[in-house]
């Protein structure tokens, strides 16, 4: 069973008028069990779109998506997977551990039960101290990994991300990229991942999916031969430098393309 | 620790405002003309002389003799119970006009339709001048039967508090509820989270930056409306009624009117105090920035 089956996917928005948009055309990806999967990819190609699409944000102008062999609005109605965007988007007038129990709330779960598993999510981020204080006096880094304790809370079995690192430092960054592997390992979550970056991207996935704008579509497809275990003797790993060096290439093609994105685009439509 | 050094710095800067206020007032007795200043024939300047202006310190004992010669009721005694029952009126008036400003702007937060049909009207009838409105609510009032409810003339005056205190209500609830930020949406959309979930965990709290000063605005409209219609029906027993009743002394007793019209900013003061301390307690574990 796949995690997110996404076949022939398209997203047009403002149809039919002048300021039509192909966000999306014909994309089809399939993302296993407890994979990391990274989307990355020039502004405008449309993985922010692609994301939203999976997470059932937005609907898709055609093809279909799946989460867990459900459709995705079965699986939002389910909370099958969790979210994590860029502003760690924590609630204020909500302490740390009432900012985890939110999803939890919504499900209806009584009070011991959430307040158990905020303690547990507070364990797994390795923040329990700071449970009862509020989310602005917490650092940049901290918040976001707060947000991730509250994607995580109910246990979903897929975490969907969009750049959730990228308001972070450098420094916070790759320790937030190590937490994050460590927390999914442990947890066996599966991951679909939004990026700007190319040694994120690398460091963390077991395949890279390159995309390319006007229209947003997958160019390529790349395998990460890191091995399954990483950590920070990976990024000075030769094979490291290898598979960014294989990606960057992959994203230098979708740049070339730019002049010939109608020509394609022609192409594709017929 | 903090906190109380900021109410102690926040309670002697008040002091030193109204002391600032007192010192103004007379000194410009003592520098200003005494048959006020003209120019050109326009008179631009207040009369500075004991009948338009008494001294701060006149105006503080009259409190303390009678209200008419011969009574034995200080005058105290009967602005404090006049300023009471306005002020159950205004709070009667202030909750009508919460009640229907927070449901107005939910309407109109849910519903983009109601917001493009209804605003334009909202805004126009603040446009409606309060003394015209007052009659007309007086006799309306009257002429309403619903069972054995009869309409107290009271009423009247605290729909005219409401009048003037749901409009701003409704519109800064409405800004506030706007306010909760895309992103937090989106994340209550991935919870599949119902709207009234989405109302209550999110746009409320996030709306409570912006509620506070629009309640504030709101009380002391509710008092506006109220002394103002005790002014134009003539209702009986509040400051409204001794305001006007003073002022017609105003040659013979200069003094007078101003404990009343004391008495009446007091009752804004109240309410308006209320609002900021629930202001506190709802935004004590806020970011200090974010509350305005």
């Amino acid at each position: 069973m796949s995690a997110v089956e996404v076949i022939g996917a398209s997203k047009i928005f403002n149809q039919g008028k002048t300021q039509q948009v192909d966000a999306l055309v014909d994309v089809n990806l399939t993302v296993d069990q407890g994979e990391f999967v990274s989307l990355i990819g020039p502004s405008g190609c449309g993985k922010s779109t692609l994301l939203r699409l999976i997470a059932n944000l937005l609907e898709p102008t055609g093809g279909s998506l799946m989460v867990n062999n459900k459709t995705v609005s079965q699986a939002r109605l389910d909370q099958d997977y969790g979210m994590a965007f860029q502003q760690a988007g924590l609630f204020d007038w909500r302490t740390v551990s009432k900012n985890i129990e939110l999803p939890l709330e919504l499900k209806g779960w009584d009070k011991e039960k959430r307040s158990a598993r905020a303690a547990e999510m507070l364990e797994l981020v390795k923040l329990p101290e700071f449970a009862d204080l509020y989310p602005w006096q917490l650092s940049g880094g901290m918040q976001q990994r707060i947000a991730i304790a509250r994607a995580l809370a109910a246990h979903p079995p897929l975490l969907l991300m969009d750049e959730p690192f990228g308001a972070l430092d450098e420094m916070t960054r790759e320790y937030m990229q190590g937490e994050l592997l460590r927390i999914c390992g442990e947890t066996a979550t599966t991951v679909v991942f939004v990026t700007h970056s190319i040694p994120e991207a690398v460091y963390l996935s077991n395949r890279v999916v390159v995309m390319s704008p006007r229209p947003g579509r997958i160019t390529s497809v790349i395998d990460v031969d890191l091995g399954a275990k990483r950590n920070e003797d990976t990024r000075a790993a030769d094979g490291f430098f290898r598979n960014i060096t294989a990606v960057r290439e992959a994203l230098r093609g979708t740049q070339a393309d730019h002049a010939s994105a109608n020509a394609i685009r022609g192409l594709e439509d017929r | 620790m903090k906190f109380a050094r900021r109410a102690a710095y926040r309670t002697a800067m008040f002091v030193v405002s109204i002391f600032s206020v007192v010192a103004i007032w007379e000194l410009y007795k003592i520098i200003g003309p005494q048959d006020g200043g003209k120019f050109f024939g326009v008179s631009v300047l207040p009369r500075a002389n004991n009948t338009a202006m008494p001294h701060i310190s006149t105006m503080l004992s009259r409190y303390s003799r009678p209200e008419v010669r011969g009574s034995d009721k200080k005058i105290w005694v009967v602005v404090l119970s006049g300023a009471w029952f306005s002020l159950r009126l205004s709070l009667v008036g202030f909750f009508l006009g919460t009640t229907i400003g927070v449901g107005l702007a939910i309407l109109m937060a849910r519903f983009k339709i109601v917001q493009r049909g209804l605003l334009p009207y909202l805004v126009m009838s603040q446009t409606v001048p309060l003394i015209a409105l007052a009659p007309l609510v007086v006799s309306w009032g009257g002429k309403l039967e619903i069972g054995s409810f009869v309409w107290p003339r009271w009423l009247s005056a605290s729909i005219l508090g409401t009048f003037l205190a749901f409009f701003p209500i409704a519109v800064g609830t409405l800004r506030g509820l706007s306010s909760a930020p895309a992103a937090a949406v989106e994340l209550m959309e991935s919870y599949a989270a119902s709207w009234k979930q989405t109302l209550f965990k999110l746009r409320f709290p996030a709306a409570v930056p912006f509620m506070v000063p629009a309640f504030k605005l709101g009380a002391s409209g509710a008092v506006v409306g109220v002394v103002v219609a005790e002014i134009s029906t003539g209702l009986k027993g509040g400051i409204g009624r001794l305001i006007i009743e003073y002022a017609r002394e105003a040659t013979g007793d200069p003094a007078k009117v101003f404990t009343a019209v004391f008495g009446a900013a007091a009752l804004g003061l109240i309410m308006a105090g209320f609002v900021a301390i629930s202001d506190v307690f709802f935004m004590r574990n806020r970011p200090k920035e974010s509350s305005i």
